[in-house]
């Protein structure tokens, strides 16, 4: 009679083997679910907002959080609703601040991020995507990084070239040096890349004008109070021969001011500068400042985010998109005393309101390597 | 006997020496950097790192760290731009007040770190870094991140007014340095930093109160860095957090520089005044003689270490650290 109990025995264990595995393949079922939900989600109902940056003691890198916050007001909520990640200049903060607010949301997360350095692009990438998130970039990625190979989730990318528009400001200084002189210049940091671009414009500008010399470029990391510093040494230096001055951005030009202040000679020498900031606005209104350029960061920090968003909750399918509308560059305006009393109440005293839903009105087309 | 003196005499000295001829090779490089009006940018340059290097000097004499300096900065100049404005921004008008009140925050800010420090017994050195990240924190809650502009001609005329050459804030300048010798040499308090700094625990046998001298010699150097946040914005016309930025290296070095020694008992304002000067003037000298910036970093390294080498006595030491 063995074989009836071996049977019996059989028996149960096949049903115990069955219930095991249908309830493995259940919980097997819920657990695939929970870590690639990006199949199982088509669009997020209420994503989390979320900007990740750099510092927000800059003037730039304010502006950016102050327009990604209009956006979110726009949606009726509060400012606080932006969670703010701030990675302090560290590429390895910038990735696990995303990877917690990943896990924290469960992957329901519309973010934007500047990834603080190029090859940081990629693994913030990866990471949103493997969660199902959304995530716009600005400014650094590597140029092999594109948002068509991620699908919906990687939405956009854009950045700006400062070639052209730096080429322009010092254009404009030649011209007010009457097309003759000496000129010094002050850089920023001198691996990054708006500095290396924006002193690429200041050399093609020179070629067309074969009688401005340039004394010397030095970097002066961004910083006011640098850049008053050696403002104040190439005055020792040169004295009289500086008819110009080339500056990579609106902080360092108001350290040269101050030096030139300081000396009894402000508004003597033509300065251009970069950013556009409310400050060097008035510096161009006054005198003091001959050009800026504004890359609009208010506009750039809250479309960012509404890209990001608006992906998220399905409002519309960035796979479907033309790739002009995946990698684009930002707007720049050139800013000088003709335009900036325009600019002023256009886009400082009151604060534009946007339709955060224009994605690609003011860019620039798409981005070429 | 004498051939000893003669070697201390020479380290009393050589920091002098060493500022000399910095002034001498970069002039013979360049003529113009032996002229009033470059002097007087080395020095405009040099006021704000003086007075924060002078409230520094305190704390290392008496053998004790402090690294709060860009924190207490940052927020002395916010408070002190934030009141001057809302006062009328003219220092003609009610807007003074801010100054003393500048001056007040920094002393209560040196406090606190003082108080860290001793009460909590952690050592200075984190206690005071710590407070600074405090203090830059802080200074960014109340601005935002935003920058505010100090443009009243009076409180300007700190840089724009020239007597003999040199800016205003160049000669009150000298006036707090002279504060900062009367307060070395002339108080009990100021004795008291030496006799902490030479050997604690005979100054504490002898009855001293180390605990209550360790927090005014903070409490002190946060005024100084208030002075450091005020010459600071009259230079640049800005309060902001990052008026705070470069003060910790310059200022530290610049003492070390000037011959005051790091493990404490020695040096003095003097010392900073001539450490401060150093350092000031190579790196205006390093740019006059057209030195790329990656090349002025290493040189600036390399001068503070031959100068420590030269100015202080390192034999009786027993031990580095």
């Amino acid at each position: 009679m063995s074989f009836i109990k071996n049977f019996i025995e059989q028996e149960t264990l096949n049903r115990r083997n069955f219930l095991l595995a249908s309830a493995l393949g259940l919980g097997g079922a819920a657990a695939a679910s929970l870590a690639r939900p990006s199949i199982a989600r088509a669009s997020i109902a209420d994503p989390t907002i979320a900007w990740s940056y750099r510092d927000r003691t800059n003037p730039y890198w304010n502006a950016i959080a102050s327009g990604g916050e209009a956006f979110v007001e726009s949606l009726g909520k509060p400012k606080s609703a932006l969670v703010q990640l701030i990675n302090e200049g560290s590429s390895e903060k910038s990735l696990s601040d995303v990877k917690a607010l990943l896990g924290k949301t469960d992957g329901r997360l519309a973010l934007a991020i500047d990834a603080n350095d190029s090859p940081n692009g990629r693994p913030v990438v990866e990471a949103v995507a493997a969660k199902g998130a959304y995530v716009s970039t600005i400014w650094n990625k590597t140029d092999d990084l594109h948002p068509w190979d991620f699908g919906d989730n990687y939405v956009s990318h854009m950045t700006w070239s400062d070639v052209g528009p730096s080429e322009q400001t010092a254009t404009i200084l030649f011209k007010a040096m009457g097309g003759k002189g000496a000129i010094v210049g002050l850089g920023g940091i001198a691996s990054n890349n708006p500095a290396i671009e924006r002193r690429h414009g200041l050399d093609n500008a020179l070629k067309n004008y074969p009688d401005i010399k340039l004394l010397d470029y030095q970097a002066a990391d961004w910083d006011t109070q640098k850049a008053n510093a050696i403002m104040a040494s190439y005055l020792t230096r040169f004295g009289d021969q500086i008819t110009g001055v080339f500056c990579a951005n609106d902080t360092m030009a108001y350290g040269v001011i101050e030096a030139l202040r300081a000396e009894g000679l402000a508004g003597q020498i033509p300065i251009v500068a970069y950013d556009g900031n409310a400050q060097a606005v008035d510096l161009v209104l006054a005198g003091d400042l001959l050009a800026t350029v504004s890359t609009n960061p208010y506009w750039g920090g809250g479309v960012t985010a509404a890209l990001a968003y608006y992906a998220a909750i399905g409002a519309f399918k960035p796979s479907q998109e033309p790739r002009e509308h995946r990698e684009f560059y930002g707007p720049t305006i050139l800013i000088t005393k003709a335009e900036a009393e325009d600019f002023k109440k256009k886009y400082i005293q009151s604060t534009p309101s946007y339709n955060w839903k224009d994605f690609w009105g003011p860019s620039k087309g798409q981005i070429m390597y | 006997m004498s051939k000893l003196s003669g070697r201390a005499d020479l380290q009393k000295w050589a920091p002098l020496l060493v500022l000399v001829a910095l002034v001498v090779f970069f002039a013979v490089l360049n003529p113009n950097f032996l002229s009033v009006r470059n002097f007087a940018r080395i020095s405009i340059s040099a006021t704000a790192p003086l007075m924060v290097a002078l409230g520094v000097t305190f704390v290392i004499i008496m053998g004790s760290i402090d690294l709060s300096m860009e924190g207490a900065v940052a927020v002395c100049a916010v408070v002190f731009a934030w009141v001057f404005l809302a006062l009328g921004g003219s220092l003609a008008g009610p807007g003074w007040l801010a100054v003393p009140l500048c001056l007040l925050v920094g002393a209560v800010y040196g406090a606190v770190n003082g108080a860290v420090h001793v009460g909590l017994r952690i050592p200075s050195f984190m206690a005071s870094l710590s407070m600074g990240f405090v203090g830059i924190g802080l200074s960014l809650l109340m601005t935002g991140g935003d920058r505010i502009r100090v443009e009243d001609p009076t409180f300007r005329a700190l840089l724009t007014e020239r007597y003999f050459g040199f800016p205003l804030m160049v000669h009150v300048a000298l006036l707090v340095l002279l504060v900062a010798w009367f307060i070395q040499s002339q108080t009990a308090i100021g004795r008291n930093f030496y006799a902490v700094g030479g050997g604690e625990e005979l100054a504490h046998a002898s009855g001293l109160d180390v605990r209550r001298v360790r927090i005014a010699g903070f409490t002190i150097a946060g005024v100084f860095y208030a002075f450091g946040a005020l010459f600071a914005v009259a230079q640049i016309g800005i309060a902001e957090t990052a008026t705070g930025n470069n003060f910790m290296f310059a200022s530290i070095t610049s003492v070390v520089v000037g011959g005051t020694a790091l493990w404490g008992g020695s040096g003095g304002v003097w010392n900073t005044l001539i450490g401060v000067l150093i350092v000031n003037v190579i790196n205006n000298g390093m740019v006059v003689m057209g030195l790329p910036r990656y090349i002025q970093d290493g040189v600036l390294g390399l001068l503070v270490i031959i100068a420590v080498v030269l100015s202080t006595d390192r034999r009786s030491l027993s031990l580095v650290k």
